[in-house]
């Protein structure tokens, strides 16, 4: 037992902390009216593929570095820090996918483009209602001779807009399997959506006869695996965000003076930045714990991802919506970061279902070992 | 990192059960003899042992149904017989810590005053030098086993003329000096968990100072931080008592998760009591109690005290009017290895408004998280800086 994090680990998170310092600007988004068109996606990412990243969790084998969870928890963890706008997001769920489906001749080559070209992927899964577990899915795929043929449509897809490929999951005669198409074909049609956080791209697809290369692996086996995973992403996310909100709320209090007293000397203040302290230790060990389960494989890993993500989603929600509360008018501007943060809150718990459809899958896995 | 316990072969362990089969039923004698009540102390008292060593000795012990030390004697080992192995003399420690690490002698906190909890510094009892004694007079309230205990650790005002925070000094008091009286105090449970202990010219040996005069105030706040394995554990009141899983398991039992309220309650509390659960063993992982416990120790009981309630609070919901039937159960399971009195739920539900009271009021908890853990400006105490006997009046003028 040692909960501490290696040097290595430490080290890890110290060079990604310095990287999105010294790299990312978001003062674009500080401009009232920005879109995440004015994001930076493709500088950011030009950056993000000269220091490797897309390759974190690409197996050595196929030129990656083949990193564990808890390496990519703290990489993203310092990315979701301060809110980095890339393509990272969609391009992981792609490569989990792909990892996990595809066939070892399928993956070797579909991943060289991720390490060698730097080309970004996106994973299209949530129908129009969000739902990304549903029985059946408005896309079908339609075997002609050894091609797949596909047509229908996606929404809440993670960075397709940026995405050279697109894995899509969609049913075919055989039951749902994933399948891979090329973002530049004529018949994908990709919207971005006014989506509210503005840090992040999330697009509608349309498939209009879209040929595609079908992964062997069956979706029912291959996403619980894939979303476990992208769970831990929002929630090493969220955890720093809500250290990093933390941190400047803190701050802000100590300089913040009224009634001739910093505001941070009060204890209503005070308080509720205690108690923000407490749940952000919870969502850090949530978040290790869940990426030490999912590194080793444990047989509770599922709960503990879920237990993560249902914990600092509700937790950043809290943590965001107090910092505007604290900082005051100032934090409810526009051109204040205060807004990008909660809208991040916001995003992450609905991006994979809400915090309550994770609880339930905690509970009944929970339940059902007790009776 | 790795967060896998020591697992059910682990030689360490395998040595534990070994000196149990060969000792069962062993008296708080033996267990002290063995090392095992202070685990970490060094030898003679304790082994050395690291953190992993101590939770597998905790668990040993109560796979056993061994009734740990920390259980009987939980001033001493919990709080204030480490300041006698750090700040203690040869004669102190001969005398005072076999019989304390046995069991045999319960100790006792004589720290809260009527006018001194929350402000543990504005303690008014007073130890007046009179030759080779101190003179006690004064107050104490809310002291749990005093009714039992041989030694009472006292905090007692030794220099009314240094600020309030310097002029306090701690003496060992055996509890049948003339001059000690003890009256229980019946909580709102219904049960006597505390007392009030009057102290009128109580005559202490010099020797029996704990340390040096003037050192008291640092003496208990190392005391107060101290955290050893019953924390570990996220039962409902102070670490003690029912947890989240149990609480689940109950649920279950009784159909009641099938509501969807109480599920997505249950899922939550369950959540929060296996993320304390981790937090706890994180501090355990750091060594947090080989060196003096940090202001974390403050966040976990501000997290882990409010939890408990809530855990507690469902289980007597569920009961309905039923639960207001004194002595009423929620579960019909009760907790295996169950070895204090907060594991009825019943009790433990009526004794729960305590739980963010003793131990550090929640908002002190936080006042201590904002201030030492985030850096925010101290709270101002205008009876801080003067001599203690100037403060009244600055008491008053803190009021207008």
């Amino acid at each position: 037992m040692n909960f501490a994090l290696s040097e290595e680990h430490e080290f890890l998170r110290t060079v990604a902390r310095t990287f999105v310092k010294n790299e990312i600007d978001l003062a674009p988004l500080l401009i009232p009216g920005a879109t995440v068109d004015d994001a930076g996606y493709a500088s950011n990412w030009k950056k993000i593929v000269e220091v490797g990243w897309p390759g974190l969790i690409v197996p050595e084998a196929c030129g990656g570095s083949e990193m564990s969870c808890i390496d990519l928890a703290m990489v993203v963890g310092e990315m979701g820090r301060e809110l980095v706008p890339s393509p990272f997001f969609g391009t992981l769920a792609a490569t989990w996918t792909i990892l996990r489906a595809a066939s070892p001749e399928q993956r070797d080559r579909m991943l060289a483009s991720v390490v060698g070209d730097g080309a970004s992927m996106a994973l299209a899964i949530a129908d129009a209602d969000g739902a990304s577990d549903g029985p059946s899915s408005d896309t079908r795929a339609t075997q002609k001779g050894d091609r797949f043929v596909l047509n229908g449509s996606k929404s809440f897809v993670v960075d397709a807009a940026a995405a050279t490929n697109i894995v899509v999951a969609a049913d075919s005669a055989g039951g749902r399997r994933f399948f891979v198409v090329d973002a530049r074909d004529a018949g994908v049609c990709v919207d971005v959506l006014p989506w509210r956080d503005v840090t992040r791209q999330v697009c509608s697809v349309r498939f209009d006869d879209v040929e595609g290369e079908m992964l062997p692996g069956d979706a029912a086996e291959v996403w619980p695996w894939v979303r476990d995973r992208l769970l831990l992403v929002l929630s090493a996310e969220s955890a720093a965000g809500i250290e990093r909100v933390l941190e400047s709320t803190v701050a802000y209090a100590k300089e913040r003076v009224a009634f001739g007293r910093p505001i941070g000397a009060y204890q209503a203040i005070k308080h509720a930045l205690a108690d923000t302290f407490g749940t952000s230790e919870c969502a850090n060990v949530a978040t290790l714990y869940a990426a030490w389960a999912l590194s080793q494989q444990v047989p509770d890993a599922s709960i503990a991802a879920a237990m993560a993500q249902a914990y600092t989603s509700d937790a950043y929600i809290a943590a965001t919506q107090q910092s505007i509360q604290i900082f005051g008018a100032l934090g409810f501007s526009w051109e204040m970061k205060n807004h990008l943060y909660f809208k991040r809150a916001r995003a992450n718990a609905t991006l994979l279902g809400q915090a309550s459809g994770h609880r339930a899958r905690v509970i009944d896995m929970v339940a059902r070992a007790a009776a | 990192m790795d967060f896998d316990l020591p697992p059910d072969d682990d030689p360490r362990r395998l040595a534990v059960r070994v000196w149990l089969a060969r000792n069962p039923q062993p008296t708080g004698r033996q267990i002290a003899e063995a090392g095992y009540a202070v685990p970490h102390w060094p030898s003679p008292w304790g082994i050395g042992a690291d953190a992993e060593l101590q939770l597998i000795i905790a668990d040993e012990l109560e796979r056993a149904n061994v009734d740990a030390p920390y259980h009987v004697n939980p001033v001493a080992v919990n709080n204030c017989a480490q300041s006698l192995l750090t700040h203690g003399d040869d004669t102190q420690r001969d005398r005072y810590l076999p019989p304390a690490l046995a069991g045999e002698e319960i100790w006792c906190m004589l720290f809260s005053e009527p006018s001194a909890g929350s402000d543990l510094a504005a303690v008014k009892t007073t130890a007046r030098r009179e030759g080779d004694h101190y003179v006690i007079n004064g107050h104490k309230i809310w002291t749990s086993l005093a009714e039992v205990a041989k030694i009472g650790v006292l905090v007692a005002r030794t220099d009314p003329d240094a600020p309030k925070h310097e002029g306090l000094s701690q003496f060992l008091l055996e509890m049948d000096t003339p001059g000690v009286r003890v009256t229980p105090i019946v909580d709102m449970s219904g049960r006597q968990e505390y007392n009030e202990v009057f102290l009128d010219g109580v005559r202490i040996p010099a020797s029996q100072l704990l340390g040096r005069e003037g050192d008291g105030w640092r003496l208990c706040t190392s005391q107060l931080q101290t955290e050893r394995v019953a924390l570990s554990k996220p039962g409902a009141v102070w670490g003690k008592g029912p947890s989240a899983r149990e609480l689940v398991q109950g649920l279950v039992e009784m159909h009641a998760i099938d509501d969807p309220l109480v599920r997505d309650e249950a899922a939550k509390l369950y959540i929060e009591g296996e993320l304390l659960r981790l937090l706890a063993y994180r501090a355990f992982s750091d060594g947090l109690n080989a060196k003096p416990a940090g202001p974390e120790g403050a966040a976990r009981k501000m997290l882990a005290a409010p939890h408990g309630q809530r855990v507690l609070e469902l289980a007597k919901r569920v009961q309905g009017a039923r639960g207001l039937i004194a002595g009423m159960q929620p579960f019909s399971a009760s907790r295996p290895g169950a070895h204090t009195v907060f594991d009825d739920w019943d009790y433990a539900f009526w004794f729960s408004p305590g739980v963010t009271l003793g131990v550090g009021t929640q908002e002190i908890l936080k006042n201590i998280v904002a201030e030492r853990v985030l850096g925010l400006p101290r709270e101002s105490d205008p009876t801080a800086k003067v001599a203690w006997s100037q403060a009244g009046d600055r008491e008053l003028a803190g009021v207008r």
